[in-house]
């Protein structure tokens, strides 16, 4: 039994008094995906999911679910389950009373709560914890237990409100791909609010990046990393982010501080413009000749990788290599970004200049 | 007790410190309620003797006199049971509700209706005697207990809403939420989720609104009778221009206190629970 639902927002707007918190949200998401919201905070990520949950209104703009307008619909008729940041677990009831709550309040039968239960339970292995108190848990446990009250009663979508943040980052990493493996085995629609790109990308089958109340890109990660749509976003994803430098684009040719390369944009040989210059860390290496002069200010070396301080035309760079032999502090040397990974985008809006 | 074989020295005496403070503390509270019970327990004669005497024989004869014949105070007990019990279940049945929409709904004019429930515990009640007295007799309610009951409910429900609010407020607003995605609806996201959250709280503004219309003297004595004339005000007839009976009194004081220390030991785990509520955020461990 699939019950994934689709959803669709349509030029969402809220309010908080005189702020406009969100300007317009457009956005699918295909059922059964694995959707993440990723954005800083107060970028309007977690105002959009509550949106669909029903438990903020609309100030502008409608929501469907499997096209049908839950815009003004209660919390408790969508059929969608969240699970919050805080968890927000009844602390009065046990682990068992707590995954049965939706269930009760729908008055299933009691042997086909306990089933229910106890199924939910084994499936995010806390099935021994059912007659301890949300207090006598964990952090990871209470996440668990979250996790199964939302799933028990297999809501057709399903909210996650940054569910990994409370956790020590060794077990984030263990939940995260559990999270995915569980989204994928109940096959349902999955909307995942984080700040944390890694997460996002890593987890998501596709991102929507939120800005300032906008959303600003929708893609898969490897789109969203490889195809940044703004500047904005281009230093916003990626660990370190992509490197930006301030440069000029004339006939083709891109020049950044006293290094020039000549027709490397021949789609844009019209133009004549000053624009941002956008290389990933990854994408620079050291090369003999040629490339961008720079100066090694300091190395972070993580063992299997490092990341390489630079200043290049007076502006601070990083590179990332895994090669061993690894170039000491002040070398001056050459650095070549990959053939066909330099990003342009616009100097005045950010814009990506370029397909 | 193991743990205090780690304790640093200075952690001894401080705590013998803390208990001698306490100690006096209690001593102070303690010794006229002692000094109460032991008045009671002596002859009229006693009682008066100077220096006070120490050693006496004890007897019962006080707490007969109050509870049997002519000079009992079961009647006057009856009274303030009836007034206290029906003022303090009146105020919890609109006081949690109440808190509870001040805590939590958008609604216009909060604020202000906030600050009227407030404004009404700011005046002093000796002020409001005489605009009582007037209006229960206009509308024939002195010495009923609807009437007496109506005037406690004036300054229980205010105080009662103010406490229960901040029980309410303690509660993260994610709990209910996620109840109501849980289709709970308000009024069983109420009764399940938050309610029993609040139960300390409950029963710790329960006790102090029954402790509170208990111990109220100054309006029953005023707007009473005979037929609504709580104990509190049968005391003070022991007190009267010829003489003081104080070792009626005692006996009857006793009496009249019997029944909120019982409720107090009762209550004591659930006012200890209800004091600490919300000291950790989330409301883990309870």
């Amino acid at each position: 039994m699939s019950r994934s639902a689709s959803v669709r927002i349509e030029g969402a707007v809220k309010r908080h008094g005189k702020t406009t918190v969100l300007h317009g949200i457009d956005l699918a998401v295909k059922p059964g995906e694995f959707f993440a919201f990723l954005g800083p905070s107060g970028s309007g990520k977690t105002t959009t999911l509550r949106l669909l949950a029903g438990l903020e209104t609309l100030d502008g703009g409608r929501v469907f679910l499997d096209d049908v307008d839950v815009s003004h619909a209660e919390p408790g008729e969508r059929d969608v389950a969240m699970v919050f940041q805080s968890y927000a677990l009844y602390p009065h009831m046990t682990v068992r009373e707590n995954i049965a709550f939706p269930l009760r309040m729908i008055r299933e039968s009691a042997a086909a709560i306990e089933s229910a239960v106890t199924e939910a339970a084994t499936r995010v292995g806390i099935a021994h914890l059912l007659d301890r108190r949300p207090g006598q848990l964990s952090g990871g446990q209470q996440q668990r237990c979250a996790l199964a009250r939302a799933i028990v009663r297999k809501p057709r979508l399903f909210l996650l409100d940054e569910p990994l943040s409370n956790l020590d980052a060794k077990l984030r990493l263990e939940t995260r791909a559990e999270l995915r493996r569980l989204q994928r085995s109940l096959n349902v629609t999955a909307i995942y609010v984080t700040h944390d790109q890694e997460e996002a990308m890593t987890i998501a089958d596709r991102i929507a990046i939120f800005m300032d109340g906008r959303l600003v890109q929708v893609g898969t990660p490897h789109e969203i990393f490889h195809r940044p749509a703004s500047a904005q976003v281009a230093a916003f994803i990626g660990s370190p982010p992509m490197n930006l430098f301030p440069a000029h684009l004339e006939r083709g040719s891109l020049r950044i501080g006293a290094d020039a390369f000549e027709n490397a944009f021949p789609s844009l040989k019209d133009s004549d413009q000053s624009v941002q210059a956008g290389i990933r860390p990854g994408d620079l290496e050291v090369c003999a000749q040629g490339g961008l002069a720079a100066e090694v200010e300091f190395v972070e070396d993580f063992g299997d990788s490092a990341i390489v301080n630079l200043s290049i035309a007076g502006q601070r760079a990083k590179m990332r290599t895994e090669r061993r032999e690894l170039p000491a502090e002040g070398t001056r040397l050459r650095v070549a970004p990959r053939a066909g990974s330099i990003h342009l985008f616009s100097q005045s809006n950010g814009a990506r200049l370029h397909t | 007790m193991s743990g205090m074989v780690n304790r640093k020295p200075g952690a001894a005496a401080r705590r013998l410190l803390m208990l001698i403070a306490a100690a006096c503390l209690v001593l102070i509270w303690a010794f006229p309620v002692f000094w109460g019970f032991l008045t009671s327990l002596k002859t009229e004669r006693d009682v008066l003797a100077w220096p006070p005497v120490l050693f006496f024989t004890p007897t019962l004869d006080n707490y007969r006199a109050v509870l049997e014949g002519s000079r009992s105070i079961l009647p006057n007990l009856w009274s303030s049971l009836v007034v206290t019990t029906s003022a303090t279940a009146i105020t919890m049945l609109f006081a949690v509700p109440a808190a509870y929409a001040m805590a939590r709904l958008k609604m216009r004019f909060k604020r202000t209706t906030g600050f009227y429930v407030l404004a009404t515990q700011m005046l002093p009640p000796v002020g409001l005697i005489i605009p009582y007295y007037i209006v229960l007799q206009k509308i024939g309610g002195l010495d009923t207990y609807a009437g007496i009951t109506t005037i406690y409910l004036t300054f229980s429900l205010p105080f009662a809403i103010w406490l229960m609010i901040t029980y309410f407020e303690d509660i993260p607003f994610e709990m209910e939420e996620a109840a109501l995605l849980d289709r709970a609806g308000r009024l069983r996201t109420l009764w399940y989720v938050i309610l029993p959250q609040v139960r300390g709280g409950m029963a710790v503004t329960t006790i102090f609104v029954f402790l509170n219309a208990w111990n109220e003297f100054l309006f029953a004595v005023v707007l009473g009778g005979n037929t609504v004339r709580p104990v509190t005000v049968a005391m003070y007839n022991f007190i009267s221009v010829e003489q003081t009976q104080w070792a009626l009194l005692s006996a009857a004081a006793m009496v009249a206190m019997a029944p909120v220390i019982v409720i107090g030991l009762a209550a004591q785990r659930h006012i200890v629970k209800g004091l600490t509520v919300g000291a950790v955020k989330g409301g883990g461990r309870r």
